[in-house]
């Protein structure tokens, strides 16, 4: 009953039949996704069976840089994917970005690592980066939400922001809401996910543990510890980036940088 | 002699990435209680200027000074507090008439200001020609006229010592037009506020002490 199910070369390709459906339907109704479902494919094998092989190396070792530079490559990869969704040229918003997801993401995975689930030493790969690595793929777009929206608003309300500023408000003042709706739009999701939690999907890491073999109530657990994580680091991070961010918006004189064009 | 309350030398700017110089070497002297009319054609720069003089942009060379001081050297928000800017478009917060004209005092540069009361609030619109205005009445749903005056008067609650008024009637029908021409001489005449308007109408101020300047080859020329 325990035995756990391997998945052949065979069984694998038989997964293949769900990316033909999926070319099939934008290849009919000329939804023009043909080339990004085929490279996404490709990539996931890729990437994954890389992964694979770097995580079977990575489990056992008893080296913590070597694990600590995982986590970094795994930050930056993120921030690049931030830099593709982000489109903003005025404000250089990456290093900050990089600096507030290195910190705060480090920190939450030691914390849960370490702290919640007491693994000795806090690096213990097999938590640590998938402690981690979680924290980065979830917040990493509750980021992008939030920078793309603050970035979006200040310049549609850039009148607004204006007025505010002639009668004596301070950057902080005139921003304030903005503020507050980006940091909002990018911990909805996360919030919504504890929500439906356990009642309108099952999560990833606790399917994946119950395919595994694991207990149950030990993978709730588990799930409950991850869902807490992922709205603190979210919060935090978003905080953070955006009190950085709305600083380099605005110039010595509080008069903001951002045009239109 | 008095010094002036605002000076600026030899004031350059031109937009980011443009090779061409909105103004050059410009300079200007204003006394307290003074009115100053600039006049010119659209996009050569008259907006700009109010909007230098208040640090909503930044020049690429020269100085601006409020009351003797280099304006880079006094806090935004006590800046803007002391002179205060009307843009060309009134914007107004989706809340009423009241809440509008009470936003200034929310911001941390004007808590030591008092608010007014709803009866000098009253009284006010009334002097705007806004008395069928109630203070409860959402401030969205007011004309352009309206919400141009209304604009005026809440940069007023603050008793600036400066008023910056980016062509106040650019958008409004003749009669409104009016209005706001006539509260501006008003503000002028008979509370001696500084004020500084662009615009590129024909009016001409009956102001005693008016002075109308036109904006010509990247700098300022009084009108005799």
């Amino acid at each position: 009953m325990n035995q756990i199910i391997d998945i052949s070369n065979w069984q694998l390709l038989l997964g293949l039949l769900f990316i033909l459906l999926a070319q099939i339907s934008s290849f009919v109704f000329h939804l023009g996704l043909n080339r990004d479902i085929a490279i996404g494919t490709v990539r996931t094998f890729a990437q994954l069976f890389l992964m694979g092989f770097v995580l079977t190396y990575i489990l056992e070792t008893e080296r913590m840089l070597l694990v600590v530079g995982v986590f970094l490559v795994m930050v930056v990869s993120a921030i690049f994917i931030i830099k593709g969704r982000v489109a903003e040229k005025q404000v250089s918003y990456l290093l900050p970005t990089f600096l507030t997801m290195l910190v705060s993401y480090f920190a939450t995975a030691m914390f849960v690592s370490g702290l919640i689930i007491g693994s000795s030493p806090w690096w213990e790969p097999r938590y640590f980066l998938p402690a981690g690595g979680m924290v980065i793929g979830n917040s990493m777009s509750a980021l992008a939400i939030s920078l793309e929206r603050f970035f979006r608003d200040l310049r549609q309300q850039r009148d607004q922001i204006e007025m505010q500023l002639s009668l004596g408000a301070g950057y902080r003042e005139a921003s304030a809401e903005i503020f507050r709706n980006s940091v909002k739009a990018g911990m909805i999701p996360s919030i919504n996910a504890m929500m439906g939690v356990g009642l309108v999907f099952i999560p990833g890491m606790m399917s994946g543990q119950i395919l595994a073999g694991i207990d149950p109530m030990i993978a709730i657990r588990y799930q409950i510890v991850v869902m807490l994580m992922l709205v603190g680091a979210t919060a935090l991070s978003s905080v953070t980036i955006m009190l950085l961010i709305r600083k380099r918006c605005f110039g010595s004189g509080e008069e903001l940088l951002l045009t239109s064009s | 002699m008095t010094a002036p309350i605002l000076e600026i030398q030899d004031l350059s700017f031109s937009y980011d990435g443009a090779t061409e110089k909105i103004f050059s070497h410009l300079n200007l002297k204003v006394e307290e209680g003074e009115f100053l009319l600039v006049k010119g054609p659209s996009g050569k720069g008259k907006s700009t200027l109010l909007r230098l003089i208040c640090r909503l942009q930044q020049p690429r060379s020269g100085i601006i000074r409020y009351r003797s001081r280099d304006i880079t050297q006094i806090a935004p928000s006590t800046l803007r507090s002391s002179i205060s800017f009307v843009a060309q478009i009134p914007r107004m917060i989706d809340a009423s008439v009241k809440e509008n004209l009470l936003l200034p005092f929310s911001f941390e540069a004007n808590k030591a200001k008092s608010a007014p009361s709803d009866h000098s609030l009253s009284q006010m619109l009334r002097n705007f020609y806004l008395e069928s205005v109630p203070l409860t009445h959402s401030a969205m749903k007011l004309s352009i006229g309206q919400m141009q005056r209304l604009a005026i008067m809440r940069a007023i609650l603050l008793q600036p010592d400066i008023l910056l008024l980016d062509e106040p009637t650019s958008a409004l029908d003749p009669e409104s037009a009016g209005m706001v021409f006539s509260l501006i001489e008003r503000l002028n005449t008979n509370e001696g506020k500084t004020l500084i308007t662009v615009t590129h109408s024909d009016y001409v101020p009956q102001a005693p002490r008016a002075a109308v300047y036109r904006l010509h080859e990247r700098t300022l020329h009084q009108e005799k």
